[in-house]
């Protein structure tokens, strides 16, 4: 009776992320491949051989070059030129920092305003739910690349107008999630216990339910933001999402695209490999950590 | 006679994900004649169950027979393939699973899962099928059988389904029925019916029983030989009177002085443990024993009267509003410093009074509940109603539940009087240590995670939270009906402990009538809403004058020691 489990210790947060990707070498290589997309995006300014913003320092004359080619000023394109002289590389790493900026602040700005409403749905109900629950109805029964085309169409582009796009997208799924979850966890006799302590309904949403209703809105994160990515990607080949001067994935495939019938594959080809590669690796990640979360999955833990 | 089953030496062992490896069963042996009835009784987590599972291969995938042999008329079965148990289950052991509700498929009705298990398991096809699933039902005396083989389970009772697994287990006339805690999930008058009829089958049609169960009165009233399992290992095995009455292990005697009796009133259970006894206990009691007490008159601390509640599913297109009375019309007192029991089976309403009294359900129109002798509907003002919710707190039913698993021990006990600014930061530390010693646990344990807790230890840090308000009246919801007995008793010491140091008022509400009767002043006996019988403890459970109180008390399964 006195020793409790007091000599296990409870394992870290680090102890818990190796426990999920050990033995999973397609997991983990998904998780390295992603560190190394946010590093690049990152760093972009450091690794890129060639600042694309920069209109001074392109060269038409450069334009339309193969991969492996060496630029006027000498340096070295391993993928490529664009019409404008642009070296592909360079605009790849820039390309991936906004597709991916664009995607995780769509997805967590828009999870954060759908675990709020899920919550006061949950926890309030009557008209509150009411209301909250029919705005998710009405959002899921439009098709979200619709939804996302209609909305550009009245605020006009931009990257800042992409995310709002996104974040549309992203809160009403998450809101009838945790909304589920959270009246399981009300039926649970620690919510009665605190509302009997007579606290407030403010600190009990958030110190009682949000963390017990969390999880499964974690676990499709990931999810949420590979489909993010691919949707930015989408609306900017449409030409209606980010502009020309700030080009994302999408943008550089589009560019590319008039060129695939003359030979010139490279323009698209590299950025639409870089595109694939992230969404493949976000999504076994994410598979992963939904199969981790999954009860009957676990078996043996 | 030889025997019918031999598990010989049995180890068991699960391999765990971590590495590690858990031995649920350490060299068991068991021996079941024909015709015999044997219990297999211990805690939970005593490897009861796995011995079943053994026999008829149904162990999990990670669990190995590591050890030891099992076997059936002297077949092995231990390294048996699957093929090889499709002979062996239903045919000559039969299975009869703890929650009948979730034994039968529901999507199916009564007699196409009868049937479907009788073509499997004999010749008989078509009418003579269906005769002989009738004939089965009657056997496990199930009323109007004939007219059940159309019906689906959910719409029968618990007690009607166990009925309808027993026909199903005895349809291919099995040598030996593993019976896995039968009656566990059931009401106690229908428990004992229905353990009546498995008894009258089993010795109708000599086959063999093995009764898995935490319950010592079922044992007692069941089972000719005992095997008592602790930690997978065997304790004591022998006559069930000997091993009941008399028994010579130290662990054995423990369990059985930690059994509840109905004949009489203990002043403590005789098992180790209750009040934490340190030098901080003393710091915790003071804090305890410094909270404003109820105004000192002669009145009753609670009073309820006529309180009502129904519970209203809406309208929708296809059906009309339906409405359920599950309280009707209550009325009764708690006076201060005493225990008041409510009993009654599942759906009486036992709980559903304490909810409204806790003000976690808004009781019907014409329902008065006054408190220190206010009407708690008249409380407007949040410091009143803080007052209010401070001075009357709850222990909840299931321990795996009633904690907030996201919170440390520690702050699931102090969180909430912190939240009401009543300690600082620094006081509330201290204060949770001193009330884990009190209740019992060790100190530097307030910093673990309430899933690093057994289900009795949970319950300690249940009680420590309600204690921090330093309250008068606590509501007890079953607050050991999901334990161990051994754990209950220490459980119910513990309480009988603080409340006779803190003179804490408590409403108590069980279905087990020995823990009642051990715990409480008076009693209210409830059935469907209404309260049918109440009074002092030593009259309405030793001589009830209603009928349905004295059905409730005569079906409690008797263990009576042969020494006292």
């Amino acid at each position: 009776m006195t020793d409790i489990g007091l000599s296990k210790p409870e394992p870290t947060a680090w102890e818990r992320i190796r426990k999920v990707f050990i033995g999973h070498p397609m997991a983990l290589a998904g998780l390295v491949g992603i560190t190394c997309f946010i590093l690049l995006a990152i760093f972009a300014p450091l690794i890129a051989p060639q600042d694309p913003y920069d209109q001074t320092k392109l060269d038409i004359l450069d334009g339309l070059l193969p991969p492996g080619s060496t630029l006027f000023d000498g340096t070295y394109s391993v993928m490529g030129t664009d019409a404008l002289g642009r070296d592909i590389l360079s605009a790849v790493i820039y390309g991936l920092r906004i597709s991916l900026f664009v995607a995780f602040t769509a997805v967590i700005v828009g999870s954060i305003i759908g675990v709020l409403l899920g919550l006061m749905a949950a926890y309030y109900g009557g008209w509150v739910d009411t209301v909250i629950m029919r705005a998710v109805d009405l959002k899921m029964s439009f098709p979200g690349i619709l939804m996302a085309l209609m909305l550009l169409a009245l605020f006009g582009t931009g990257v800042d107008k992409v995310i709002y796009a996104l974040i549309i997208a992203a809160w009403a799924s998450k809101a009838r999630l945790v909304r589920a979850v959270a009246l399981a966890e009300m039926n649970k006799e620690y919510f009665d216990a605190a509302r009997i302590a007579g606290m407030s309904g403010f600190r009990i949403m958030t110190r009682f339910l949000l963390p017990n209703s969390i999880s499964p809105v974690l676990v499709v994160l990931p999810m949420s933001i590979s489909g993010a990515i691919g949707a930015e990607a989408t609306l900017s080949f449409l030409g209606v999402g980010v502009p020309i001067t700030e080009p994302s994935l999408g943008l550089l495939i589009a560019n590319g695209n008039d060129y695939l019938l003359s030979g010139k594959w490279w323009i698209s080809v590299f950025p639409g490999l870089v595109l694939v590669s992230m969404v493949l690796c976000i999504n076994v990640v994410a598979d992963r950590l939904r199969d981790h979360a999954n009860p009957f999955l676990k078996g043996r833990d | 006679m030889s025997d019918l089953i031999r598990v010989e030496d049995l180890s068991i062992a699960y391999a765990l994900s971590d590495g590690e490896v858990f031995r649920a069963l350490k060299g068991v042996s068991v021996t079941v004649a024909p015709g015999q009835i044997v219990g297999i009784v211990g805690e939970s987590g005593a490897g009861k169950s796995t011995i079943g599972k053994t026999a008829l291969g149904l162990l999990e995938e990670n669990a190995a027979v590591a050890h030891g042999s099992v076997r059936l008329n002297d077949q092995p079965l231990e390294d048996m393939p699957e093929a090889g148990f499709a002979a062996i289950r239903g045919k000559r052991i039969g299975y009869i699973y703890q929650n009948p509700m979730t034994a039968l498929n529901p999507v199916l009705t009564i007699g196409e899962q009868l049937i479907e298990t009788i073509e499997t398991h004999t010749e008989r096809r078509g009418e003579a099928a269906r005769a002989y699933a009738i004939e089965l039902l009657e056997q496990a005396e199930v009323p109007q059988a004939e007219d059940r083989l159309s019906k689906y389970p959910h719409q029968m009772s618990g007690g009607l389904c166990q009925r309808i697994v027993f026909a199903i287990a005895i349809c291919g006339k099995p040598d030996l029925i593993i019976a896995d805690e039968p009656t566990t999930a059931l009401d106690v008058t229908v428990q004992k019916a229905v353990l009546d009829t498995l008894k009258r089958m089993a010795q109708q049609d000599g086959i063999a029983v093995i009764l898995i169960t935490h319950d010592m009165g079922v044992v007692a009233e069941m089972c000719d030989y005992v095997y008592v399992l602790r930690h997978g290992t065997l304790v004591e095995h022998g006559p069930a009177a000997r091993v009941l009455g008399d028994p010579q292990e130290p662990y054995s005697r423990q369990l059985m002085a930690a059994i509840p009796r109905i004949d009489k009133r203990l002043e403590r259970f005789a098992v180790p443990g209750g009040m934490g006894r340190t030098r901080n206990r003393d710091r915790a009691m003071q804090f305890l024993m410094d909270r404003q007490k109820a105004a000192a008159n002669d009145g009753p601390l609670l009073s309820v009267r006529r309180l009502s509640k129904t519970f209203t599913t809406p309208a929708t297109l296809l059906s009309a509003a339906k409405h359920f009375k599950a309280v009707d019309e209550v009325s009764f007192d708690v006076f201060p410093g005493e225990t008041l029991g409510i009993v009654g089976e599942s759906g009486s309403g036992k709980s559903t009074v304490g909810r409204l009294i806790l003000g976690l359900h808004a009781p019907d129109a014409g329902a008065q509940i006054s408190y220190r002798g206010r009407d708690i509907a008249g409380l407007r003002s949040r410091a009143e109603r803080l007052d209010h919710c401070k001075s009357m707190q709850c222990i909840f039913q299931d321990p795996y539940s009633s904690l907030n698993p996201r919170m440390s021990a520690g702050e699931n006990i102090t969180h909430a009087i912190r939240a009401h600014g009543m300690v600082s930061r620094a006081e509330a530390h201290e204060l949770a240590g001193d009330l884990m010693e009190l209740v019992g646990l060790p100190r530097a344990a307030a910093r673990k995670a309430p899933h690093s807790f057994s289900g009795g230890e949970r319950q300690r840090i249940g009680i420590a939270r309600a204690l921090s308000f330093r309250p008068d009246f606590l509501f007890c919801d079953e607050p050991t009906s999901a334990l161990d007995v051994t754990v209950q008793a220490e459980l119910l010491n513990l309480m009988k402990d603080l409340q006779d140091a803190l003179g804490l008022t408590l409403l108590f509400v069980s279905h087990d009538l020995a823990v009642v009767r051990q715990m409480c002043d008076r009693v209210l006996v409830m059935k469907s809403g209404q309260v049918v019988e109440s009074g002092a403890c030593e009259k309405v459970l030793v001589d009830p004058e209603n009928d349905y109180a004295r059905g409730l008390l005569e079906a409690m399964p008797r263990f009576s020691f042969a020494a006292s």
